[in-house]
């Protein structure tokens, strides 16, 4: 498995360079009446879509900015 | 043996003669052979026995296409003597072989195929199930290639990688494939140009026919000649690709001479587009007992006599189905070897009227129409049985060569392993790829071309159409079409011949289909008989494919053979899926060059001169303990009685300033960090979301929207990483700088630590004036200044220095000449650890893990409850798991006298159930008594409970001992010592 990803700042490099964030989830819910299962499904519980997604990838080996990048998981090809 | 001398085409220096053994014997090669060439040369025909049967086998392909020619040479195991260079002194010895190739032990084992149908392996043997492992094993001690010694040291030579990156890469350096860089390049584009061979010109570099005034091979000559001095045409030879992935990554690997500096090199080629022009190789014919020694490739046999001056045989019998084999017929008798017939399985008037023309001038037999359908004779070819392909008579011939091919295929594994789409092509009776995938293009004889300009000019169209896809500069419009026009103009991919294997095949005779894996016409009845009809699932059942070969000798024919069986036309056929590595590279390649990166703290070489025994710690090389003895009895009195000073300078140290440096500090610690102030350090730490402990350390703030901070050294280098993902989506403004390696630290730990420090500066260091947990700048020495931090991880008064790196070395020695007068010594990581663990400090990993949160562990004060503001990362999970039953709870253990001493690992246990385990224990000269520190219950986690640990002595063997829990702070409960 490889493919490229574009970074905002340094444009497009090979995956290698990038750790995976995960799914955008929406901002961190607030914690005032926050119950637990509420905060599990939003840590923890994932939909597994056969077409794009919206993702953070974070270029650790590059210049270490977090972004969100739309991406199929079927091809492994970013959209856009 | 005598050489013949084939001119220009010859690869061998024959001035440069090479000794080298082969079992033991010597024997004599030259310069610029192979070991497969020189073999041959020297007369072995016999070069080692087939996996199941311990055929003899012999010299079949020339370009690793066989596992038959597999050697160990050097004591390495399966290298490929076919494309292996060479060197003078190797040691070569056949493999699968008990003695001589030629008089194998096992060699009775051909008799025996009744036991070894298709498939055996999973259906025979195993009734009674008990004896299975017998047989097993007695299958494996017989079958197989190579043998590794566990013992011996295989990554030997420099094995290096490369990362390229390119606008075209070209697989394939023929024509075709030159062709195609020279056309990129003209177009301004950077071109990487890999060929697996040593030189440039696929095929023509041994033709010699006439074309165009000249022969062939200087045609070749003249093209690499032209690329070799082509400015941004990049040429890797001797670097076959292993496959090519997502986005066009082309991988594969160079195989160094004695200029380069490595053995190997494993290289990455990130390429825009890639052509790929990998060529034909010979589609083998299937006959009865075609894996004779004395059976061989058209390629093989015109290589050995036009590159490396090897005389294939005295009497040569040709069974091929196209005109390139009629060339290296004609060829071969031009060069004075004694063809005895050449049979075409093609009928007359399918020749190209030129070979024809040839043909006709020599009195050579000639049946088209006919095909080889046996070869004569054990351990070498004695001679052969022709047939015609219509049925009828058939004619025995003696010969001591047999060359036999049928036809040429291309080689796809390129494309399939790119996921080009392939299909059977009718009129070439090759694969073809019918859909492409985005940049990759392909050109040369593989897409079934003959003529040597219709080669060269599809090169040309790749070389523009890649020149355009990447938006290249062309120099006009008109120079990219032209070649399009010029190619559409010269003769279009010749027919192939769809023979699918010669006649009267299987009759009482093995036809191997497959040599690397023994399997036979048979074995495909037999897997169409047992239900596993079609090519993918006989592989997996009887083996086709699954060899070194890996689908390039046996997937077109078995795909073809399984569909004439099943009685479906031959275009439905599809191979196997082609698996990379495509090549071969060796295991020490992939494993990488091996040395080890790591980060040396500033004080490296002044621990070293101390006798520090290093051990790697994340990152780093961190001085484990000093001089023999690994316990550090003597390391930890010094500290609890005297002074001792640690280098901990991998401690994890940052700067985080802007306006909203604080709202971020309080997204990812525990406590309320409003409360850090200037010159206090406030101790903290960080979860996950899951309110697992991830990091600690202390916040001490410089100045309005700034602050210090410290981690623990394994966190240091993702802390930037976790700030940023945990702040993500609230764009706020602040600035984080990672100054772990810009600044050194050093620890000066023990009562007397005051009284050094005090030696080493004027400011005042005195308890009123800086009392436990302050964080003062001073001026050391000369003027270094220095951020001092009173901490006490190790339980002693203890004030930590932090400098910039360059003057660390500088304040070692100012603290160790200070120092002299007290016994100062240096103390390391083992020592801490023992420190600490006295202490009741918990190292991250040590005393947590998954399943424990912050309260859990007992750093449950630390966390802000009433702060749902900053919505703190691990606040609701610590919420949600405050009261729930049967969380693990970190205790203090003290063992009990004279019971058997537990150890890191120690289970603890309440009957038969397992409630915890000892994470760290030691047995303490400070205390006097073994303690641990254990993750238990929490219904057993209160002070005075007895408890018991389980020690396994040897496996089902086990010991209980007795161990009362306490608090985990045993040294200094009450923190005095700190204080003082």
């Amino acid at each position: 498995m490889t493919f490229r990803l574009t970074c905002p700042v340094c444009g497009k490099r090979d995956v290698y360079e990038f750790t995976f964030g995960g799914q955008e989830r929406g901002p961190r819910p607030e914690q005032d009446g926050l119950s637990a299962e509420e905060h599990f499904r939003w840590t923890q519980f994932r939909l597994i879509p056969n077409e794009p997604q919206e993702e953070w990838w974070y270029h650790g080996q590059g210049c270490g900015v977090w972004f969100r990048t739309t991406r199929d998981p079927g091809t492994n090809r970013e959209v856009r | 043996m005598s050489r013949l001398r084939p001119g220009e085409t010859c690869r061998v220096d024959f001035s440069r003669p090479l000794e080298f053994s082969f079992l033991g014997r010597e024997m004599t090669g030259y310069a610029g052979d192979t070991v497969a060439s020189a073999l041959y040369g020297a007369g072995v025909r016999i070069f080692g026995r087939s996996l199941k049967y311990h055929r003899p086998r012999g010299l079949y392909s020339m370009e690793g296409e066989s596992a038959n020619t597999f050697m160990s040479i050097d004591g390495v195991p399966n290298e490929c003597a076919e494309t292996t260079e060479l060197r003078a002194g190797m040691a070569i010895e056949p493999q699968n072989v008990r003695g001589d190739p030629g008089r194998d032990r096992f060699g009775f084992l051909d008799a025996f195929d009744r036991l070894m149908p298709a498939g055996f392996y999973y259906h025979l043997f195993h009734r009674p199930y008990a004896l299975w492992p017998l047989f097993q094993s007695g299958l494996r001690r017989m079958a197989g290639t190579g043998v590794l010694d566990p013992g011996a040291e295989y990554r030997n030579g420099v094995r290096t990688e490369r990362y390229l990156n390119a606008d075209v890469a070209v697989i394939g350096g023929g024509p075709a494939g030159m062709a195609a860089a020279l056309a990129a390049g003209e177009s301004g584009l950077r071109v990487c140009l890999f060929e697996r061979r040593g030189r440039l010109g696929g095929q023509m570099t041994w033709r010699v026919r006439d074309f165009e005034g000249e022969p062939l091979y200087r045609r070749a000559g003249a093209l690499a000649a032209r690329v070799r001095a082509a400015e941004n045409v990049n040429v890797f030879t001797r670097s076959p690709v292993t496959g090519v992935w997502g986005e066009n990554l082309v991988t594969g690997f160079a195989v160094g001479t004695e200029d380069d500096p490595f053995r190997e090199c494993h290289w990455e080629c990130r390429a825009t587009t890639v052509v790929v022009a990998a060529g034909c190789m010979d589609r083998p014919l299937v006959f009865n007992h075609n894996d004779r020694p004395g059976v061989m490739q058209v390629g093989t046999a015109w290589r050995l006599a036009r590159t490396y001056g090897v005389r294939p045989g005295k009497s040569v019998a040709f069974s091929v189905a196209d005109d390139l084999g009629l060339e290296a017929a004609i060829d071969l008798d031009d060069m004075g070897v004694r063809i005895r017939f050449i049979a075409d399985a093609r009928e007359s008037g399918q020749q190209g009227p030129e070979v024809f023309d040839a043909l006709c001038d020599r009195a050579i037999p000639f049946f088209p129409g006919c095909a080889v359908s046996r070869a004569v004779g054990r351990k070498r070819v004695r001679g052969c049985v022709l047939r015609s392909l219509k049925g009828g008579r058939s004619r025995r011939f003696r010969c001591d060569l047999l060359v036999a091919n049928a036809g040429m295929q291309p080689r796809i594994g390129i494309l399939a392993t790119a996921k080009a789409r392939l299909a059977y092509c009718t009129h070439t009776h090759g694969y073809q790829p019918t859909e492409l995938p985005p940049g990759v293009f392909v050109a040369g004889s593989m897409t079934g071309l003959r003529d040597p300009r219709s080669i060269e000019a599809s090169g040309r169209v790749a070389g523009y159409g890649v020149a355009e896809w990447c938006g290249g500069r062309l120099k006009s419009v008109a120079g990219a079409r032209a070649p399009a026009r010029e190619a559409e103009a010269l003769p279009g991919p010749g027919a192939g011949c769809g023979i699918i294997h010669a006649p009267a095949i299987g009759r009482g005779a093995k036809a191997f289909v497959d040599l690397d894996e023994d399997g036979t016409y048979k074995n495909v009845k037999e897997s169409i008989a047992r239900g596993l009809d079609v090519p993918e699932l006989a592989k997996r059942f009887a083996g086709f494919g699954l060899g070194p070969g890996q689908y390039r000798v046996a997937g077109q024919n078995l795909a073809m053979i399984m569909a004439d069986l099943r009685g479906d036309p031959v275009e439905t056929a599809h191979p196997t899926t082609v698996r990379p590595p495509l090549g071969a590279p060796s295991l020490a390649t992939l494993a990488g060059p091996g040395h080890d990166v790591h980060k040396r703290t500033p004080l490296h070489s002044e621990l070293a001169g101390r006798g520090a025994v290093f051990r790697r710690a994340g990152a780093w090389q961190r001085a484990r303990h000093f001089g023999d003895d690994p316990s550090c009895r003597d390391e930890i009195r010094n500290v609890r009685t005297n002074v001792g000073v640690l280098d901990s300078s991998p401690l994890g140290k940052f700067r985080i300033h802007g306006p909203d440096a604080l709202n971020a500090l309080q997204r990812v610690y525990m406590s309320d960090m409003s409360k850090a102030r200037p010159g206090r350090c406030k101790y903290s730490a960080m979860c996950n979301d899951m309110g697992q402990l991830m990091d600690d350390g202390v916040v001490v703030a410089e100045g309005p929207g700034d602050y210090y901070f410290t981690t623990s050294s394994a966190r240091a280098g993702d802390t930037v990483e976790w700030f940023r993902f945990h702040t993500r989506h609230d764009d706020w403004d602040y600035n984080l700088v990672n100054l772990t390696d810009v600044l050194g630290s050093l620890n000066i730990a023990g009562p007397n630590a005051r009284r050094v420090l005090e030696r080493l500066t004027r400011d005042n260091v005195s308890n009123q004036a800086f009392p436990y947990l302050a964080c003062r700048r001073i001026t050391v020495g000369d003027g270094v200044e220095a951020r001092c931090l009173r901490l006490g991880f190790v339980g002693e008064l203890s004030f930590e220095l932090h400098a910039p790196a360059s003057y660390v070395p500088y304040l070692w020695d100012l603290v160790m000449e200070a120092g002299a007068d007290f016994g100062i010594r240096p103390f390391g990581l083992e020592a801490q650890n023992c420190l600490r663990a006295e202490k009741g400090h918990v190292i991250i990993g040590m005393e947590s893990e998954q399943r424990v949160t912050l309260t859990d562990i007992g750093m449950g004060w630390m966390w802000d409850r009433e702060d749902t503001v900053s919505k703190k990362v691990g606040a609701p999970a610590l919420r949600a798991c405050d009261r729930q039953p049967g969380r693990l709870n970190l205790v203090g253990l003290r063992v009990e006298e004279g019971a058997k001493a537990p150890r890191d690992g120690t289970l603890v246990v309440d009957g038969d159930k397992i409630v915890g385990y000892v994470c760290t224990t030691r047995s303490s000269d400070t205390l006097g008594w073994q303690y641990g520190l254990a993750l238990v219950h929490r219904e057993h986690a209160f002070p005075g409970r007895r408890i018991h640990l389980c020690h396994e002595e040897a496996p089902g063997q086990r010991v209980t001992s007795t161990a009362f829990v306490m608090s985990p702070h045993f040294y200094d409960p009450r923190g005095e010592r700190l204080r003082s």
